[in-house]
């Protein structure tokens, strides 16, 4: 019931959150998150994205998908997940990755969802790269190190 | 014993390639293989590096075996 997918085309938000929809839930809580145009720097400048590539080192990225989706299941009362992350090309405004989370009951579905996309922006091996009128930056993430068994 | 490098993104434009046949004589750890990368392209130091051998995030002192593929990438930025 679970997944975890990499596409190159367009995702449809709303097929992934009603492609499975548990008899024994109430809610499913779907995070869309998409191409930014203005980001707002650390020197209080705004930059201005003209599009996004994104690169994954997809066997990798998915496995660890699959990680975060088990590890939510043990630590939320949920009962399913979907994460599909776009790579390649994305015009400003195109969703770049849905997080799909049913439950019997919303609250557990909302803090599932949240650490899915905290945890997703962390340790699953995806970058993108912000393109400007001007240049272009592979934006680097936060994490200093990822806990090893 | 013979290994694959991988890069992405950042680490690739660094290196110019994405992927790297390295041939290696003495035992070795993941850490010291990617220290040894670094001092052959020294603009990596420059970046918070992460590293995963065979698909998985590992321990830096991972023995490297013949056949491995280390993965080398900056922190990640999905999402």
């Amino acid at each position: 019931m679970d997944f975890a997918e990499l596409t190159t085309t367009p995702i449809d938000i709303t097929s992934v959150a009603r492609r499975v929809i548990p008899p024994e839930c109430g809610a499913t809580v779907t995070l869309d998150g998409y191409a930014r145009k203005f980001t707002k720097q650390k020197n209080g400048a705004t930059r201005e994205t003209e599009y996004l590539v994104y690169e994954a080192y997809e066997a990798m990225a998915i496995k660890e998908m699959e990680k975060l989706i088990a590890a939510a299941k043990e630590q939320f009362a949920i009962s399913h997940v979907c994460i599909v992350h776009r790579t390649g090309r994305l015009e400003i405004g195109e969703t770049s990755v849905v997080i799909s989370v049913a439950a019997p009951h919303r609250r557990a579905a909302f803090e599932a969802c949240e650490w899915l996309i905290k945890e997703l922006k962390r340790t699953v091996p995806i970058w993108k790269k912000e393109v400007y009128s001007g240049g272009e930056q592979w934006i680097e993430g936060d994490s200093a190190e990822i806990k090893t068994e | 014993m013979v290994i694959q490098a991988l890069f992405f993104g950042a680490t690739a434009q660094i290196i110019g390639t994405r992927k790297n046949e390295i041939v290696l004589s003495h035992k070795i750890t993941a850490s010291q293989l990617v220290e040894r990368i670094i001092e052959d392209h020294p603009q990596l130091a420059r970046h918070k590096l992460l590293f995963a051998i065979n698909e998985e995030y590992a321990a830096g002192d991972t023995q490297i075996k013949d056949g491995d593929e280390l993965a080398i990438f900056t922190a990640v930025s999905g999402g």
